[in-house]
């Protein structure tokens, strides 16, 4: 299995489990099905970005800091979008996104296939 | 010593196999194989009871005598266990056992079982233990007997240039002579010498080795012995 | 005949060295007394390059021919086999600089180097005992660590002549299990005490008095030393839950941490909303 495939399988569970911790906020309830897919599909992105990062470094250093830069970013875009909507939650989606993107950023650089060298001579 | 001894230069070729002690006993010439162990070990026993046992030169030699007279008489290598004890070990143990026996007996006729010392000559003084000289002159002996096989060696091949040249160098007290001074000396080539010199030696090494062969019970303790000798 | 003291011991000097006549060697120095043998370094006059030439005192035997034909990193290779003038048999050899694993272990080492030279050596033997050769007398001084940190295994196919004591196998006959007896051996004699239970276990393990309770092969004894530098569980020790989860939890550290660190902030977001 390679690193990309290992980054978006982790990515979309531990996005969809991120997602659903939103259940102990009560206000969030009636909507908890769309901040599952989108949660889901943010953490498939970090996953995928982090994998692909993984093929090319393989520092576990630096696949953690990409990972929490990715989780990081993605999970602003999504708390943007969710202040236009009404009250701004940067802080619960930020903040937890960063960590889950250094996890998916470990993971992607602990398992997996690396890329294969291609040979020079065709 | 059997004449049956083709020595070589580097072809290597080398004296006739003599059988081991065990394997003379064993083929019934037990007295080819006391006279091998006479030859080696006349010496070093008489040297360990004069130590031992503080003998003079006379009482010493009649021990040395009376032991090896009973050894022959009481199938001596038949006892003799090669797991147990090299046969240089064995054969002391023997003498310290009869010696101590013969002289026991010795004081009891005297003075009702007191000790009694005898006077000593300087030739029996040192500092080193009984074991331990009985091993010196063991080693001595081996030489010296070696030293005989290689004299005659020479003499019956017509190596008497070798041997004059080894007897020089290696038999030589003091200051030994050079290769040079050799070479100068008996008008031959340096490398000559070094040749020469090199045979007699492997020579000697060959021919101790076969008197070591007919003392000891096998290969294993050979080897073990030549190891002793040469460490 | 008499000989003086003087005349002896020089006599037994001479007659102790190799004649190296009709050879390509000069003899230079004895270095060292082996088995059944003694060491030499000498100069390879056509090579002009120096080697080590073991004289033995028994003939070389069917094994020995064996010997020199295996190549292995770990196995000093032999250049010539053949007879003296004086009749005994001699190997020259490649001179190894560096030091005898005995006195390289009271030096400072880490675990992780020890179990290198565990390993080179456990390399050596294995192919050896691929290529029907067994080693017999492994110990510390028949283990040479070069200059540059290369491990050698020498004096092959010798049975030892006395036994050293703590690394013979005690069985009579030995085989490939009384060499994994001496390597276990080897690794209890590298390791520091206390040694980590792992470790100790995989020791134990290959020096079972039974042979058939010791490992099966030395691969089996290696891939464990593995297994132990990865974290992962040793075959030779049934761990303790208690050390399974401390073992899992060094291993998993910086995901377990990242974990806790997510738990931490959900938690103080959680209680933080509630104020």
């Amino acid at each position: 299995m390679n690193k990309i495939v290992v980054g978006l399988i982790f990515g979309v569970v531990l996005g969809a489990l991120d997602g659903a911790t939103a259940w102990f906020y009560p206000e969030t309830r009636p909507v908890i099905g769309g901040i599952l897919i989108g949660s889901s599909f943010k953490g498939m992105l970090v996953g995928i970005l982090s994998g692909w990062f993984a093929r090319k470094v393989h520092s576990t250093g630096w696949g953690i800091a990409v990972g929490s830069a990715l989780g990081l970013l993605f999970a602003f875009l999504v708390a943007f979008m969710d202040a236009k909507s009404g009250k701004p939650h940067y802080l619960e989606i930020m903040l937890p996104g960063f960590v889950v993107g250094a996890i998916v950023g470990f993971l992607t650089q602990r398992m997996g296939s690396p890329a294969v060298a291609k040979s020079g001579a065709q | 010593m059997d004449a049956d001894t083709a020595i070589g230069g580097p072809s290597g070729q080398f004296p006739s196999t003599r059988v081991s002690l065990l394997e003379a006993a064993a083929s019934g010439l037990s007295e080819a194989a006391t006279n091998q162990v006479l030859a080696l070990y006349w010496k070093p026993v008489y040297r360990f009871i004069r130590i031992k046992f503080q003998k003079c030169n006379e009482d010493a030699k009649d021990l040395t005598q009376g032991f090896f007279a009973s050894a022959l008489q009481r199938d001596f290598f038949a006892r003799f266990d090669p797991a147990k004890a090299p046969f240089r070990t064995y054969l002391r143990m023997m003498v310290e056992r009869y010696a101590a026996n013969q002289h026991a007996a010795a004081n009891r006729q005297k003075r009702g079982g007191e000790a009694e010392f005898e006077p000593v000559d300087d030739q029996a003084i040192t500092t080193e233990s009984p074991e331990a000289e009985f091993e010196r002159e063991w080693r001595r002996q081996l030489f010296c007997l070696g030293l005989e096989d290689l004299r005659a060696h020479c003499q019956d091949t017509g190596k008497q240039l070798q041997f004059s040249i080894f007897e020089e160098y290696d038999l030589g007290e003091r200051d030994r002579i050079s290769y040079s001074g050799l070479a100068a000396k008996y008008d031959i080539p340096e490398t000559t010498v070094t040749n020469h010199l090199a045979w007699a030696r492997r020579t000697l090494r060959a021919f101790i080795t076969e008197r070591l062969r007919a003392t000891t019970s096998g290969p294993k303790e050979l080897h073990d012995e030549m190891r002793r000798l040469w460490k | 005949m008499e000989v003086s003291d003087s005349v002896l011991e020089h006599l037994c000097q001479v007659t102790a060295l190799p004649d190296l006549t009709g050879t390509r060697y000069e003899l230079e120095a004895e270095i060292g007394r082996g088995g059944m043998g003694v060491v030499y370094a000498a100069r390879d006059r056509e090579l002009d390059r120096r080697v080590a030439l073991k004289v033995l005192e028994v003939p070389l035997s069917g094994e020995a021919q064996l010997i020199s034909r295996l190549e292995h990193p770990g196995i000093v290779p032999i250049f010539e086999s053949g007879t003296l003038a004086d009749g005994r048999s001699f190997y020259a050899m490649k001179l190894v600089g560096g030091a005898r694993l005995d006195q390289y272990a009271a030096g400072e080492h880490t675990l992780s180097e020890s179990l290198r030279v565990i390993r080179r050596v456990g390399e050596a033997l294995a192919f050896a005992h691929s290529r029907g050769v067994i080693h017999r007398d492994l110990k510390p001084q028949n283990i040479m660590i070069g200059e540059f940190g290369e491990v050698y295994v020498m004096d092959w196919g010798v049975e030892a002549v006395a036994g050293t004591a703590g690394f013979r196998a005690p069985e009579a006959t030995l085989d490939k299990l009384s060499d994994i007896y001496s390597l276990g051996a080897l690794l209890k004699f590298l390791l520091s005490s206390p040694a980590a239970p792992a470790l100790a276990a995989v020791g134990q393990k290959a020096m079972n008095s039974d042979p058939r309770a010791r490992y099966t092969s030395l691969t089996a004894l290696l891939a464990d030393i593995d297994r132990f530098e990865q974290g992962q569980a040793v075959e030779a020790w049934s761990e303790p839950v208690w050390h399974r989860v401390k073992r899992f939890a060094v291993r998993n550290a910086v995901l377990l941490w990242l974990l806790v660190a997510y738990t931490f902030v959900k938690f103080l977001l959680f209680f933080w909303r509630k104020s």
